[in-house]
């Protein structure tokens, strides 16, 4: 179980410094006092490392988790605004863990991504359960992903 | 007839009929099973033999001195004044089928001879009649007919032929699928129904016939009057006479043609759907790169990063598309079939399948193990062969929601009769029920609900088969032990002869283990 620090991995390298981190996060914090929060989860995880930088870019505070577990977890003391969540994960999939975050903090809104299409059966199944998320298939464009997160922030 | 012309027509002599020839006569008379009758010419009886007696009933001291009306039903009384008009002239009634009547007043159907008697003069003074029962025949004739309008009037094609193929009866239905007319085909080799390349498979019939076997639905192609190929389910049986010989055989023939249609519609509407299955796992694998690349160059344009930066952010984007475009060629190019079998290598088809369902196996928790004992290549189309392996890896994976143990291994076939290699699919999953294994290989069958469409399996035999292969299927749901086990043996090369008459079973089994 997984849950990354402020620290960016991509792959084994190690791309982003940790103080360069602290240094936007500092420019964020002087936008905005109160930054929303944002859980990144994705097993691929060159992916939700630099979706997470981007992110924090737009000025979002930001936590990653690589797989569902770990994302319950950190989701316990992070307390996030949002999630963002890849569907097609080992051991738990975005969408058991959508479903169980619904349930255990109510607030927190949810947004899935997936770059497949055959999905849609997975979608299904939690529809008849009566949970519905609004989805964004990969790969989606930084600025589109920022965007949409706005957009869920202010509606 | 009179005593000279009886004498010359028995003994080729007249004054022939001494003492010793009337016995003789009167021998045959008394142990014939017809019944020998003779009466005056106002139809009283005067002789009565034993055929009569068991005939009709009657004991001959009872009936003889009686009116011949006794035997005759009331409603054809006048049928004896004009069998008695025909003897008075001297005239014979031959083979005259009518009613009779037997002394327990049962009736019957009997065929009758009479002939007129005449004294030493030539003057008819009374009449002989030979009475035969013919409820037996009547009863036969009535069942042939009964049989002959059902041969007639079914959809069928029912067809009879001799050892030799030589067409012996021809119906309606072979009429309307074959385009013959019984009169131009009866007489003729069953050879013209079978096409060139097919003629082969009538030996092989024939021996079959030879030996008393049955040949149960087999599907075949035949070729009708105006050359058009017809597909059939024949089921051909022998005809044994009385002492049990085999002298021809009776063909049923059915038409199929719009069946084999849907089917191949089915198959190809399935192989759209693993085509997409496929596709979907394989968009997965792209996407997921893709995603980061357009990351890494969104992240390469902010204004505060570092050359050394940009350079980190480019150098993981190019690794990251050449992920892809590995993935692409490993994957997407084995979807150009070419139409004609090639040489293909098992295990590069069966990574590639694995690397497809790459991601899916790991969501699963599912740990594979493969092993590649015979490297050798076998002949066939590599599209088909991928089609086979998704199927299969696909429904292991559905089985094993929960993880577990995916065992291949591809080694040389044990089948003696054909040289070839041997796929074994092993999987830990929840197995099949024992009501559910014999209905995998039919078509529409899933226990999948919505999410299955039924006809994996069945395609995937089909496809088996068209390569001169073989699939079983295996599996246990005994808890702890449960799995499924597909065994594939696929030929070397199957350019031989794939279908001969002996195809009576599929080319596919599955049992509970």
């Amino acid at each position: 179980m997984e849950a990354a620090n402020t620290q960016i991995f991509l792959g084994n390298r190690n791309l982003v410094n940790s103080s360069e981190v602290y240094r936007s996060e500092e420019k964020a914090e002087a936008r905005a006092e109160a930054r929303p929060k944002i859980l990144v989860v994705d097993d691929e995880r060159l992916l939700a490392d630099t979706t997470a930088a981007i992110l924090r870019h737009a000025g979002f505070e930001t936590r990653i988790a690589y797989d569902g577990f770990a994302a319950l977890e950190v989701a316990g003391s992070f307390r996030p605004d949002y999630i963002l969540a890849d569907i097609m994960m080992p051991a738990m999939n975005g969408v058991e863990l959508a479903i169980a975050i619904s349930k255990m903090y109510p607030a927190t809104k949810i947004m899935l991504f997936s770059g497949q299409a055959g999905i849609s059966e997975i979608l299904e199944q939690s529809k008849a359960r009566g949970f519905e998320f609004p989805l964004l298939a990969k790969p989606v464009h930084s600025a589109k992903l920022i965007e949409g997160f706005r957009k869920l922030k202010d509606g | 007839m009179t005593s000279n012309q009886i004498s010359a027509q028995l003994f080729g002599k007249t004054n022939a009929l001494t003492e010793q020839s009337k016995n003789f006569l009167a021998a045959i008379v008394a142990t014939s099973d017809d019944a020998i009758i003779s009466k005056d010419l106002n139809g009283i009886i005067n002789s009565w033999n034993e055929g009569a007696r068991r005939i009709f009933g009657y004991e001959a001291d009872e009936i003889i001195g009686q009116s011949i009306l006794r035997l005759i039903p009331v409603e054809l009384h006048h049928e004896e004044d004009f069998i008695l008009g025909k003897i008075r002239a001297g005239e014979r009634v031959e083979h005259f089928e009518t009613t009779r009547m037997r002394k327990n007043g049962e009736r019957f159907p009997i065929s009758v001879t009479i002939s007129p008697i005449r004294d030493d003069n030539g003057v008819v003074i009374g009449a002989s009649k030979i009475a035969r029962d013919i409820s037996d025949r009547r009863r036969a004739d009535e069942s042939r007919f009964r049989l002959a309008a059902i041969v007639d009037s079914a959809d069928d094609a029912i067809i009879s032929k001799n050892l030799d193929g030589i067409i012996t009866s021809w119906n309606n239905g072979a009429r309307r699928l074959f385009g013959y007319e019984e009169e131009e085909i009866i007489g003729q080799s069953i050879l013209r129904l079978i096409p060139e390349h097919l003629r082969q498979e009538e030996d092989e019939i024939l021996r079959k016939l030879r030996t008393g076997q049955k040949i149960e639905h087999y599907e075949t192609t035949r070729v009708s009057k105006s050359g058009a190929i017809r597909e059939v389910a024949v089921t051909i049986s022998p005809i044994c006479n009385s002492k049990g010989e085999v002298t021809g055989a009776s063909k049923i023939a059915r038409d199929i043609s719009d069946r084999k249609k849907v089917e191949r519609m089915a198959i190809e509407a399935e192989k759209i759907a693993t085509t997409g299955r496929m596709a979907a796992a394989i968009a997965h694998e792209i996407n997921n790169p893709l995603a980061s690349v357009l990351n890494l160059i969104f992240l390469a344009r902010q204004d505060d990063v570092s050359k050394q930066d940009i350079r980190n952010y480019l150098a993981t984007a190019e690794s990251e598309l050449e992920r892809v475009s590995h993935i692409a060629r490993q994957t997407l190019g084995y979807y150009r079939d070419t139409g004609s079998p090639s040489e293909v290598q098992l295990r590069d088809l069966m990574q590639n399948v694995l690397s497809v369902y790459h991601s899916k196996l790991l969501a699963h928790g599912i740990v594979v193990d493969a092993e590649y004992n015979d490297l050798r290549k076998i002949r066939g189309h590599s599209g088909e062969i991928v089609q086979i392996f998704s199927n299969v890896i696909s429904n292991a994976i559905d089985a094993m929601a929960q993880g577990g143990k995916l065992s291949i291994a591809i080694a040389q076939s044990a089948k003696t009769e054909r040289d070839g290699l041997k796929i074994v699919v092993n999987d830990t999953g929840h197995g099949i029920s024992r009501e559910h294994l014999g209905k995998v290989f039919e078509p529409f069958f899933t226990t999948k609900g919505n999410l299955g469409t039924g006809i994996g399996l069945w395609v995937t035999r089909q496809l088996v088969e068209r390569h001169g292969g073989h699939i079983s299927i295996s599996s246990s749901t005994e808890p702890g032990n449960s799995g499924t086990i597909v065994m594939i043996d696929l030929p070397f090369d199957n350019s031989g002869d794939a279908n001969s008459a002996n195809t009576g079973q599929l080319g596919s089994s599955a049992e509970i283990r």
